[in-house]
């Protein structure tokens, strides 16, 4: 491991350099200590300083320049630090020896002799011929670099395996290569009851019933692989893949549906967001091509659409870019920036799995991802109009803005009756204000989403990202480091350049495009990514475990699978690797503990809209249907002045209200991403705030007397015994036969349960229905419940 | 042969559970003969048993609070812009700000060399809780609850009050039962704070015991099949934990039958609002880890902020101070009072300081310095009325007694009584520390 990390070295730029003192008294022979100056000094000073510390530097670290003798001597931010003559007292040494935290240059430090002639030359007394205007220095000849991910996706060749009968698929002999290399082997396929439940969890979000277990368990064993075909087709063919998958979406577009704390704790709802929610499902369930779903979330509004309703889909797809979470507009000159800031990093960490944003203030060292690339797409978002709505109308913390106005969606006015209870207020008094009448019509059909600015224009650097100092124009365009043969800048300067950019992005030789996305697909059918970094394909990111299977799959994608999710997603699970059993021998977890091999499947903690889906399941109560809007589409109001917003509900989780900062009750304690930022990787903790959960909540209590209730009321039971409905019960919450001594013991507690409730219900009845929910809210509560194999 | 011990069987063989891993004699044998996995016990006798981390987020003046530094030579330079005294037998230096925690400068060692990487918030913030400027790694509250489990079964081992983001209390890859319970969020109303679920009340106590020994019982047969994984072991862990929290968290966080004198000393309830200085009722913070310190939690931090006064240096600064001054005197006395200031160390300071501003030139702007700023420590083993480490003469830069995060974990871990270089989980196929690779130097200098 190094000795320092990377982001160190990076952050290490922004410190003073001290300079101290003025010249020495020169000693020796003048001549020869210039010569050496110019023999040993400047060059090293030119090709490792200049590039931060010149007058040509981008951005000037620690406002020390080193380009003449002037600047040198009078030293950066904060003082002083070159003492001639006295090398030991230098900071500039300091600097390049790496000592105190200070090391420069941060990249890595000058060879020991570079050091050393520095040290020769202090002690000289710091010798400098170089008064006047400095000499001009050539920028770096280019930003592309040889890290992996900018590199051109290339269709490997398939590797040879010893153990030719295991492989179903091109995928599983990447895979079975490399076991192989390692001297494992995979672990055997997991049981069918097991591959039932993977596969209906993992395409839908959704439990498989206790008989659908059962009829696919003997389908399997009459039919083996074509079973599993069809199976496998009929989840992606049902509307809950969408669901399930678009929800994994929104995660990327760092969804939300309120502005979330803009830093002052205020945060406005966003009535219109749940249209995006809606689209991403939809396509998601339709199949759209990738290239089409990340062009019409870029550019949408620019596309041309071949009928209204198309063209309001569009609209609604741009949302994607309008949905951020903005900082307080008030005292921050930069707010406009800001909200170009939040577009280039969810286009830069959610499409691309570049985090360009950085270069935002500076250039990206390692990365390469220079600050004039930054401003280059900054440009095409500065020309963009964004529009996040009223934002309950208070201007502090984002103005209020247009909106889209949608032509075939129907108008929804709230209903009779309905007064809004939460009244906004003066920021400055507290006290509530007149809300302003809106320009549309009550239940006009509404979409958050982008469009051209009349006049496009570059934009200029914000020097150190601040708006008001403002440095070079830099022409529209894209990224330097994944440049592509025959790529332009932006041609057609009257437009934005956002309908070029989306153009760029889902080109298929784009190198960064599809490796992200398949490389996300991947991770939620396999656990872990093939890049365990999601969201950063960039130096700082992981490499990919199998960079040849990447790339297979990310030109299968574009290429022969045309872009198309659900081919993918089929291709992925019908591969042997994806059917292998979550256990494995001491052996195989030893050699690889955390998986990378994919020698067996990962058992995962269900997210949290799964559980609460699975829970709603067990209980009986799910409503599969979709919902009409969200239950803030007629409230523009502070999210902060109305205690909780959110209401119970039947239907799947992703139509539960995601306000930011104020997440679902029932889904906040199980890792639920906070919507700032895409985050293409879920926590998944175990912290006593899901035990407390399953332990209290309303909602677990709440479902365990509806299953209660459910199996005591079913035909039958009255008759049956207790250890029959314990056994009833397992089969409705674990889909599977109870096994040995588990209904006796479930009963058991059943029993004792109503004899500890003697006191409190006198009701038998009643008692029974009570006794029986604490003994399903206890299956509720397992590990089992929660984990998938 | 005997396999290697590893932590997992350890536990499974261990009556003690994950909390008092540390103390058991079973595993300080044992862990002699195994891997990095268990962790190494106390070597030396433990100064301190708890830590109260007074979180200043932002970056507080240090110039204008402890390290004091009036102009030197004819020339203006940076320094102080507030006025100093000398308080305490000690004679120690305090700003004006500052009038209550300045009666207690006898107890507080103040360590004007801190030292940090990176000048930058959100990394600085991160290495300061985690050692790591990017990657998750468990919070230093977390390696202690790892290290010595917690004094009380029934609650966390780390909470964290009124706090910022999850990254920041996370256990990351140490077994979860280690991260930190939050209490409150940045930005809502501390009064209000509560653990979700605390409490639900549909079942008696007694049966919702027995309701979750049927729960572990299945657990166990699940996890039993299952063998080795962590996770697994982790949630029921994490179910005990939540279970026993129900009987006590919520009188804990309960102040309300705290006498009326002792909350007008806090503060209770009376936050500062002003430029930078957000609302954070500091008063009901230090009151809370109080409580939460005497029940036994091992680590309680506290956030207020924000320290980061850009513009209206003086205006801003003043207001932070006033919103934090009398809360923390209040807890130093009643710590002191009660007689564990002994062994609580008190930790205040943020990710970093600032450079100081140049009397008299109409300037009220700050930034951020990294290079040289202060932290004090007060109880739990170090010297009181004690001033270590130097900054130069305008505060830019730590000179003397240079002590970087690296150092401060080192120091923390030491009095606690853990060996910071032995202190290690095995994770991605190598042993990770709190204090990294790179190591930190124990302060020995400022040992009581």
């Amino acid at each position: 491991m190094s000795k320092v990390s990377p982001v160190s070295r990076l952050c290490l730029l922004s410190l003073p350099l001290l300079i101290t003192g003025a010249a020495g008294p020169s000693r020796g022979d003048e001549k020869a200590d210039l010569a050496f100056f110019e023999s040993k000094i400047r060059p090293a000073l030119v090709k490792h300083c200049y590039e931060c510390h010149s007058e040509d530097a981008k951005k000037l670290g620690g406002k020390l320049r080193l380009d003449t003798k002037e600047e040198t001597l009078r030293g950066g931010e904060s003082g002083a630090a070159l003492v001639a003559g006295k090398p030991e007292e230098s900071l500039l040494l300091f600097a390049l020896k790496w000592e105190d935290g200070l090391e420069m240059p941060p990249k890595e430090p000058l060879p020991e002799s570079v050091v050393a002639d520095f040290e020769k030359w202090i002690a000289m007394g710091a010798p400098d011929p170089r008064s006047g205007p400095p000499v001009p220095v050539a920028p770096p000849e280019e930003t592309r670099t040889s890290h992996w991910s900018f590199q051109p996706v290339e269709k490997p060749e398939l590797p040879t395996v010893r153990d030719a009968e295991w492989p179903r698929s091109d995928i599983d002999r990447f895979l079975l290569a490399r076991i192989e290399e390692a001297g494992l082997a995979p672990t055997a396929d997991a049981p069918p009851e097991r591959l039932v439940r993977r596969l209906h969890f993992d395409l839908t979000g959704l439990g498989p019933s206790y008989d659908r277990v059962g009829s696919f368990v003997a389908d399997h064993a009459a039919r083996g692989d074509e079973a599993v075909a069809d199976l496998v087709d009929e989840l992606l063919a049902s509307p809950h893949f969408g669901e399930r998958w678009g929800r994994h979406w929104l995660d990327v577009a760092r969804y939300g549906e309120s502005n979330g704390n803009d830093g002052l704790s205020r945060n406005p709802t966003f009535p219109h967001a749940w249209r995006y929610r809606d689209y991403v499902i939809d396509a998601f369930n339709a199949d759209l091509p990738f290239d089409v779903f990340v062009r019409e979330q870029v550019a949408g509004d620019l596309m041309a659409s071949a009928d209204a309703a198309e063209r309001d889909r569009r609209l609604v797809a741009t949302g994607f870019l309008a949905l951020g979470a903005k900082p307080a507009k008030a005292m921050n000159e930069n707010f406009d920036m800001d909200v170009v800031d939040d577009q280039i990093a969810v286009v830069g960490s959610g499409l691309l799995g570049l985090s360009v944003a950085c270069a935002r203030c500076h250039d990206h060292k390692h990365d390469p991802i220079p600050t004039r690339d930054y401003y280059a797409l900054a440009g095409i978002f500065q020309s963009t109009e964004t529009m996040w709505g009223l934002a309950a109308n208070e201007g502090l913390t984002a103005p209020a803005t247009d909106l889209h106005v949608l032509a075939t969606a129907p108008r929804v006015p709230p209903p009779a009756g309905f007064v809004e209870t939460v009244s906004p207020i003066q920021s400055n008094t507290g006290k509530p204000k007149p809300i302003p009448k809106p320009k549309w019509e009550p239940g006009t059909p509404l979409a958050m989403g982008v469009r051209d600015r009349p006049a496009p224009e570059d934009a200029r650097i914000n020097l150190k990202g601040e708006s008001k100092k403002l440095g070079d124009r830099v022409p529209r365009g894209f990224l330097t480091a994944c440049a592509m043969p025959g790529e332009k800048l932006v041609e057609r300067k009257s437009e934005s350049g956002r309908l070029e950019l989306a153009e760029w992005i889902a080109r298929p030789d784009h190198p960064l495009t599809a490796r992200v996305f398949v490389n996300r697909v991947w991770r939620h059918l396999f656990g872990e990514g093939l890049v365990a970094t999601p969201d950063d394909f960039g130096v700082y990111g992981e490499r990919p475990s199998h960079p040849e299977l990447l790339d297979h799959l990310a030109a299968r994608f574009v290429g022969e699978l045309g872009w198309s999710t659900k081919a993918l997603v089929h291709e992925l699970v019908l591969s042997r690797a994806y059917r292998l059993d979550s256990a494995a021998d001491a052996r195989l977890a030893e050699a690889d503990p955390d998986n990378r091999l994919h020698a067996r499947h990962s058992r995962r903690r269900l997210e949290a809209e799964a559980i609460r889906d699975r829970l709603l399941q067990a209980s009986g109560e799910l409503d599969p249907t979709r919902p009409e809007g969200s239950i803030i589409r007629h409230r523009d109001i502070m999210v902060q002045l109305a205690g909780s917003l959110h209401e119970p509900s039947r239907h799947r989780s992703v139509y539960l209200c995601y306000l930011r900062n104020s997440p679902p009750p029932e889904l906040a304690p199980f890792d639920l991403p906070d919507a700032l930022a895409t985050q293409g990787k879920r926590e998944t903790t175990a912290l006593p705030a899901q035990s407390l959960f399953f332990l209290n909540s309303p909602f677990v209590v709440e479902q365990s007397r509806i299953l209660a209730r459910r199996l005591l009321a079913s035909p039958g039971s009255a008759e049956d015994g207790e250890k029959e409905i314990a056994a009833a019960a397992i089969r409705q919450v674990f889909s599977r036969d109870p096994l040995g001594g588990e209904a006796d013991r479930i009963a058991a507690l059943a029993r004792d349960a109503d004899a500890a409730l003697r006191g409190e219900q006198p009701d038998a009845t009643l008692r029974r229905e009570m006794a029986w929910a604490a003994a399903c809210q206890g299956l509720l509560a397992t590990n089992e419940f929660r984990y998938l194999d | 042969m005997q396999p290697p011990l590893s932590r997992r069987r350890l536990l499974r063989s261990a009556s003690c559970g994950f909390g008092y891993l540390a103390l058991s004699a079973l595993c300080q044998e044992r862990a002699l003969a195994s891997s990095a996995l268990v962790p190494k016990v106390a070597r030396h006798p433990a100064r301190a048993k708890r830590v109260v981390f007074l979180c200043m987020s932002g970056g507080p003046a240090q110039l204008d609070t402890f390290d004091y530094k009036p102009q030197t030579g004819s020339k203006p330079h940076p320094g102080s812009v507030f006025g100093f005294s000398q308080h305490g037998e000690s004679g120690l230096w305090i700003s004006e700000l500052l009038p209550e925690t300045a009666k207690h400068a006898d107890k507080l060692c103040v360590l004007n060399g801190m030292h940090a990487d990176t000048g930058n918030h959100a990394q600085s913030f991160h290495q300061l809780h985690t050692g790591d400027r990017l990657r998750q790694r468990p919070s230093l509250g977390s390696w202690i609850s790892y290290g010595l489990g917690t004094e009380n079964h029934s609650l966390p081992g780390f909470v964290s009050l009124n706090t910022s983001k999850p990254q920041v209390y996370s256990s990351a890859f140490l077994p979860s039962v280690h991260q930190g319970t939050p209490v409150g969020v940045n930005g809502e109303d501390m009064s209000a704070a509560t653990i979700p679920n605390i409490s639900g009340g549909h079942l008696p106590a007694s049966l919702q015991r027995r309701q979750l020994d049927l729960v572990q019982a299945m657990n166990r047969e699940h996890q039993s099949l299952r063998a080795g994984d962590a996770a697994l072991e982790s949630v029921i862990e994490s179910m005990e934990l939540g279970f026993r929290m129900q009987s006590e968290a919520p009188g804990l966080l309960d102040t309300s039958s705290e006498p009326a004198e002792v909350l007008e000393r806090y503060r209770v309830g009376r936050s500062v609002r002003e430029g930078t200085c957000k609302p954070s009722d500091f008063g009901r913070q230090c009151l809370l880890a109080r409580r939460l310190l005497e029940a036994g939690v091992r680590l309680v931090e506290l956030n207020h902020g924000s320290w980061d006064q850009h513009k209206n240096h003086r205006r801003d600064l003043r207001a932070n101070c006033e919103a934090t001054d009398a809360p923390i005197a209040a807890l130093l006395e009643d710590l002191d009072q009660r007689g564990m200031l002994e062994d609580t160390l008190v930790v205040w300071g943020g990710e970093f300081g600032r450079p100081g501003l140049v009397p008299d030139d109409g300037k009220d702007e700050t930034g951020h310095n990294a290079n040289g700023f202060t932290f004090w420590l007060a109880g739990g083993g170090v010297k009181g009325g004690h001033v270590h480490g130097r900054t130069d003469d305008t505060g830019a830069r730590a000179v003397e007694g240079k002590v970087h995060f690296r150092d401060l974990h080192a120091t923390i871990l030491h009095l606690l009584g853990l060996e910071p270089d032995a202190l290690t989980y095995q994770h991605e196929g190598r042993p990770h520390r709190l204090i990294g690779p790179e190591g930190g130097r124990v302060a020995q200098e400022i040992f009581a």
